[in-house]
């Protein structure tokens, strides 16, 4: 075992590790953040992905070790300290882009980073920005609305 | 699941990860992105390792011009990075570059170094077929010494590079393309996550008269446990005026420059249908980029 510093959605968490262990073992059993899921645990599916230093990771790939000292974001870090929804969060409710949920958190970790590098994204560039993130329920066209409302939204 | 793993490193210089190298020989592990360490731990392959030593604060970062128009990326300069680079996305003679990158997840491209994915010597990754196109070569460093190996060489088996044990990949180099330059990389597979059936990178760069002075055609994927720099494939451009009759040629030669892989995937046969035709596009992109 050994400690490491954690700055997660701001706060500094402290934890006890195994060398090996990955950003999403640490996030789900240490620190009990379970918003972030895990599906593949080996890159192929998406709903662990997290922000790293502002961008998006799968965090089943990482090592908590070398990730200490950055500044990582999880889903319960969107929003305003847990009162208001992120655009994106009340985007993906009012679209009906949310059905089992398992998916939900990875795509907003993931569009969320879209939509801080680009004002606006077309289809296309939405499309393309989600490819890693795989969804088994809602054939992805509410999603794509979502983001789209969402960047109508934050773009000003 | 590595499980006899010890301790994870985070050297903050390169002489301090070449000691814990060096102190733990086989039984070291570089981690630079770890998305290729992490899959090989998955599949049991890390059993024999007791120590990662993450390279990723030693400040190996960033892309510059190196003298006379040629690019230097950084060993620890992320798949994304490499893609937003202004140096790279210019210039149409690093076309195939961007090409390349078309291809990992968001996710992967965030993290993925250039030095892990020329490291990891898989003949199914992209970027390195691109790199070969170039020309590129590799920067490494053993302890004190610094050697520079061209990518020609790099690669000697599946899994298996020139790196001898505990030297560090600090760049990946770019020569200064001749002018009229540009290159174009192409990739054949079933799905997004699948691993690559064939690919095919091509730089082409012209005489004043339009025609091929100087090509190269790399071959990726099921072509075997390294990529294939397509001689015939060349030698059919050399002197030729770049158009549909010389590529068609090309392409037809590529079929001689490669014992195509027969899996689950595609049939060798398919292979070599897919190598001629992809060679045939990539050269249509590049000279489209020339225009
Ligand atoms: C889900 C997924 C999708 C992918 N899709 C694609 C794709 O579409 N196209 C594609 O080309 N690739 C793809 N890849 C592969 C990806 O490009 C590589 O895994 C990545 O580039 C490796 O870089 P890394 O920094 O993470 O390497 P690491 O995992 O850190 O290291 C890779 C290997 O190189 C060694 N190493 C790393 N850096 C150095 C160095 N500087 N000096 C010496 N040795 C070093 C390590 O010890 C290890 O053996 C995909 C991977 C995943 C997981
Ligand atoms: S759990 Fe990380 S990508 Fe599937
Ligand atoms: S809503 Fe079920 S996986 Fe996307």
């Amino acid at each position: 075992m050994k400690t490491i510093e954690l700055l997660i959605n701001g706060a500094t968490h402290e934890v006890s590790i195994e060398a090996d262990e990955t950003l999403l073992q640490v996030l789900r059993n240490r620190l009990d953040l379970t918003g972030t899921k895990k599906g593949c645990d080996s890159g192929g599916c998406g709903c662990c992905s997290v922000q790293v230093d502002g961008k998006v990771v799968y965090s089943c790939m990482m090592y908590a070790a070398g990730a200490a000292g950055k500044a990582i974001t999880t889903i319960e870090g969107l929003g305003s300290g847990g009162t208001a929804l992120d655009p994106l969060q009340q985007a993906f409710i009012e679209a009906g882009a949310v059905q089992c949920g398992y998916c939900t958190c990875g795509m907003i970790m993931n569009a969320s980073e879209l939509l801080a590098t680009t004002k606006n994204p077309s289809e296309d560039q939405i499309r393309h920005a989600i490819a890693g993130n795989l969804c088994r329920c809602t054939g992805y066209t509410k999603i794509v609305d979502a983001i789209k409302l969402a960047a109508t939204r934050t773009a000003g | 699941m590595a499980l006899n793993l010890e301790d994870y490193f985070l050297p903050a210089s390169l002489q301090e990860a070449s000691t814990l190298l060096q102190r733990y020989g086989d039984g070291a592990m570089v981690v630079a992105g770890g998305t290729f360490v992490h899959g090989l731990e998955v599949r049991g392959l890390l059993t024999e390792t007791v120590a990662l030593v993450d390279i990723s604060r030693l400040g190996l970062r960033g892309i510059s011009e190196s003298g006379n128009g040629g690019v230097s990326l950084q060993a620890l300069t992320t798949l994304a990075e490499v893609g937003a680079a202004p140096l790279i996305s210019r210039n149409p003679a690093f076309g195939s570059i961007g090409d390349a990158l078309q291809y990992p997840p968001r996710q992967i491209l965030n993290v993925g170094t250039v030095g892990g994915c020329v490291a990891a010597a898989a003949p199914l990754y992209d970027l390195p077929a691109a790199f070969l196109a170039l020309d590129g070569q590799v920067q490494a460093s053993l302890a004190a010494r610094q050697r520079a190996i061209p990518l020609n060489d790099f690669f000697v088996g599946l899994f298996e590079s020139a790196l001898q044990r505990g030297e560090i990949i600090t760049a990946i180099e770019l020569p200064a393309p001749a002018a009229r330059s540009a290159s174009a990389f192409l990739k054949l597979e079933t799905n997004a996550n699948d691993l690559s059936i064939l690919n095919v990178a091509v730089r082409l760069t012209l005489d004043k008269d339009g025609k091929c002075a100087d090509s190269r055609v790399i071959l990726g994927g099921g072509v075997g446990e390294t990529y294939v720099r397509a001689t015939s494939a060349e030698a059919a451009l050399r002197g030729q005026t770049a158009g549909e009759a010389s590529f068609a040629a090309a392409a037809a030669a590529v079929v001689d420059d490669f014992e195509a892989v027969e899996d689950h995937r595609a049939s060798a046969a398919y292979r070599r249908h897919i190598a001629q035709v992809y060679v045939r596009r990539t050269l249509g992109t590049a000279l489209a980029r020339l225009g």
